[in-house]
C-alpha cells in the first residue's frame, strides 16, 4: 500500500469522490468549474513543491520558474495556428523542462541551506526579468495560445479542452497521477535514500551514496511536474505571462504546502483548497482581504504546528 | 604479525588550516586483520586523520594509498565503495526510523539499484537479510523494529557500528566507539572489536587507554599534529617521549 496512513486514505477517498461528482452539480456554472480547475492545477504545483521541500529537503523559492516554463515552452514550440496533439506536446514540454532542471539543478545543488534558497530565488528572478523584457516572448503581456490542442490517443478523442468540464477532468487526472508518481517514488528504493539524505546527509554519504545525484534526480522530477502544472494553467486561460514565475507564486505555493502539512503530499491538496477557499471568502467579504488572509494564515500556522494534515492525523490515527 | 598485507597507507599526509598544522607529515601503514590504535592528547589530530582517511577532509599535501592506488582526491562516497567504512564520534544515525531501516539504508547499495524509482523498498530480501545480519553482529537483533531514537545511548553506539558493518567494508575507521559508554557496555564493545579484528582491518581512535592497550596490534601516538611513534603496545609504553607528551598528564586534560 503506497498510502500508509489511515488519514491519508480517508482524505483521498473523500476528495476524489467529491471531485469526481462536483461538475455534475455545476453543469451550467462554468465559472465555478473553471475556478475549481485552477485549484486542482495549483494543487499539482504545490504537491511537486511539497515533495522537494518536505521530502527531499530542498527548500526552493524558485519553483515557479518551472511553472512559467511549462506555459512558455508550450507556446514557443507549437506552431501558432495548428491544433497539436496535447499528449505529445506535454511530453515535449516536460522533456525540455527536465533538461533545463538538469542544468539549473547541477548549479544550485552545489549549495545548501540558506544559500540554496537564495540561489533558486535569484535564478527564477533572472528568468522572470528575461521574459518580462524580451520582445520575442511578448514582454510583460506574455504569449497567447490561439489554438487549443486536441487530445486524441490512437485516433480516439475523449476530451475537448474547450469544454470547461472536460478540462476539469484533465486537471483531476493530473492531480491523481502526480500523487501516485510522488507516492510510488517515496516508497521506492530511491525514496529510501532520499529520505535518508534528508534525515542525515552526512551519514548517508558515509554509507556510500552520492547524495548530489539523488537530489538532482529529485529536483528534475519535481520541476518537471511543476512544468506540467504550468502547461495546464496556460492552456486553461489561453495565455502565459511572466506573472507565472514571480517569487510570490513560489512563496504562495510554499505557504499552501506548509498550511497543508509539509511533506505529507496529500496535505498539499488540502492546503491549496483551504488557501484558495479562504482567499475567495475574504475577497468577497472585504476590500482589505489581504489583512484577513494574513491573519488567518498566522493563526493556522501557530495553532497547527504540523499543518492541516497533522491536525487530521492527530484526530484520526490510532 | 607484519606478514599481513598493507591495506591502507598514508604518505607524508598533512592538513594545514592557514598557518596551523593540524596534521603534519604523517606516514602510516594499516595492515589487514589488525587493529591499529591511534591515541594522543586533545588536538593531536586524531579526528583530522580519520576524517582524511574516509575522504570527508581533503589533505593539504601527501597522499592516501588504498590497494596501491591514490584515493585522497576522491569523493567520500567512493571511499565507502572501496570498502572503507567509518563510524562517527558523535552518534550519527537516522533517529526517526527503525534500527533495521537504519541498516537497510546501508545494505541497499550492495544489493539493489538505489536509482530504482518504482520497486518498493520493502520488497528486497537480500537487503533485509544483510541488515539483520549486521544487527546480529553487534548484538542488537532484539531491537530490530524499535525506532532508533528510543534505544539507549549505548545501543545507539552499537547501531552506529552495525551501520558501518552493513556497508560490507574491509577497513573500519572507528572514531571513539566507546565514548560516553558505561563500563559494562564498553566491555561488550571491546569483546566485539576483538572478534571483528579477525576479519577486518580496524583503525581505532579511542580515549579509553585500557581498551586501546588491550586491543591494539599496532599503536600510533600523535602529538600536536606530529607523528610521535608507531609500534606495538609494549614499544609505545616504554617510549620516554610518549610518557612525556601524553601519558603523564592526560587524565586531567581529557576530563576538561
Amino acid at each position: 500500500m503506497i498510502f500508509e496512513k489511515r488519514t491519508e486514505r480517508i482524505f483521498l477517498a473523500i476528495f476524489f469522490l467529491i471531485a469526481l461528482c462536483i461538475p455534475l452539480f455545476l453543469e451550467d456554472n462554468s465559472f465555478f468549474v473553471g475556478k475549481i480547475t485552477t485549484i486542482l492545477i495549483l494543487a499539482v504545483f504545490v504537491m511537486s513543491l511539497d515533495f522537494l521541500v518536505g521530502r527531499v529537503g530542498l527548500v526552493t523559492l524558485g519553483h515557479a520558474l518551472f511553472y512559467g516554463l511549462g506555459g512558455y515552452l508550450f507556446v514557443i514550440i507549437t506552431p501558432e495556428y495548428e491544433a497539436v496533439n496535447f499528449w505529445i506536446y506535454a511530453v515535449y514540454v516536460m522533456g525540455i523542462s527536465a533538461l533545463i532542471a538538469l542544468v539549473i539543478g547541477a548549479v544550485v545543488l552545489r549549495t545548501s541551506g540558506i544559500y540554496f534558497i537564495m540561489i533558486t530565488l535569484a535564478i527564477s528572478q533572472m528568468a522572470y526579468y528575461f521574459f518580462f523584457d524580451s520582445l520575442a516572448f511578448g514582454g510583460g503581456d506574455g504569449l497567447f495560445i490561439f489554438m487549443k490542442p486536441e487530445t486524441s490517443i490512437f485516433g480516439l478523442s475523449f476530451l475537448n479542452l474547450d469544454n470547461p468540464t472536460h478540462f476539469y477532468y484533465l486537471a483531476l487526472l493530473a492531480v491523481l497521477i502526480t500523487l501516485l508518481v510522488i507516492k510510488i517514488i517515496l516508497r521506492s528504493r530511491f525514496g529510501r535514500i532520499i529520505e535518508a539524505s534528508r534525515l542525515n546527509p552526512e551519514r548517508t554519504e558515509a554509507l556510500g551514496y552520492n547524495i548530489f545525484a539523488f537530489r538532482l534526480i529529485s529536483y528534475i522530477i519535481g520541476s518537471t511536474l511543476a512544468a506540467y502544472a504550468g502547461l495546464l494553467f496556460a492552456l486553461q486561460y489561453g495565455y502565459v505571462n511572466p506573472q507565472f514565475m514571480t517569487w510570490e507564486m513560489s512563496g504562495t505555493a510554499l505557504v499552501m504546502s506548509i498550511l497543508g502539512g509539509l511533506g505529507t503530499i496529500y496535505g498539499a491538496i488540502l492546503g491549496t483548497i483551504t488557501y484558495e477557499g479562504l482567499q475567495y471568502l475574504f475577497e468577497h467579504m472585504s476590500e482589505d482581504w489581504m489583512l484577513f488572509m494574513g491573519g488567518a494564515i498566522i493563526l493556522m500556522v501557530l495553532l497547527l504546528r504540523k499543518g492541516l494534515a497533522g491536525y487530521l492525523e492527530k484526530l484520526l490515527e490510532k | 604479525m607484519m606478514a599481513n598485507n598493507i591495506l591502507l597507507e598514508t604518505e607524508s599526509l598533512s592538513k594545514h588550516w592557514g598557518g596551523i598544522k593540524a596534521l603534519d607529515d604523517i606516514s602510516l601503514q594499516f595492515h589487514d586483520r589488525q587493529l591499529h590504535g591511534v591515541v594522543g592528547p586533545n588536538g593531536a589530530g586524531k579526528s583530522t586523520l580519520l576524517n582524511m582517511l574516509c575522504g570527508t577532509l581533503k589533505p593539504t599535501s601527501g597522499c592516501i594509498l588504498h590497494q596501491g592506488e591514490r584515493i585522497e582526491g576522491m569523493k567520500p562516497w567512493k571511499f565507502v565503495r572501496r570498502g572503507i567504512g567509518r563510524s562517527f564520534q558523535k552518534t550519527n544515525i537516522y533517529t526517526d526510523v527503525t534500527c533495521l531501516e537504519n541498516c537497510a539504508v546501508a545494505t541497499q547499495r550492495r544489493f539493489a539499484g538505489s536509482f530504482n524509482l518504482f520497486a518498493s523498498r520493502h520488497a528486497n530480501k537480500p537487503v533485509r537479510d544483510a541488515a539483520e545480519k549486521a544487527l546480529h553482529q553487534v548484538g542488537l537483533a532484539d531491537r530490530m523494529n524499535t525506532i532508533a531514537a528510543e534505544i539507549s545511548y549505548g545501543e545507539q553506539r552499537q547501531l552506529e557500528l552495525a551501520m558501518v558493518l552493513a556497508t560490507d567494508p574491509c577497513i573500519l575507521l572507528l572514531d571513539e566507539p566507546m565514548a560516553g559508554m558505561g563500563h559494562e557496555e564498553s566491555l561488550r564493545i571491546i569483546e566485539l572489536l576483538n572478534e571483528l579484528k579477525k576479519t577486518y582491518s580496524i583503525v581505532l581512535v579511542e580515549h579509553d587507554m585500557d581498551a586501546i592497550f588491550e586491543l591494539s596490534d599496532q599503536l600510533t601516538v600523535l602529538d600536536n599534529g606530529t607523528h610521535l611513534i608507531t609500534g606495538t603496545v609494549d614499544e609505545v609504553r616504554n617510549e620516554p617521549r610518549v610518557k612525556e607528551a601524553y601519558l603523564g598528564k592526560d587524565d586531567d586534560e581529557e576530563a576538561a
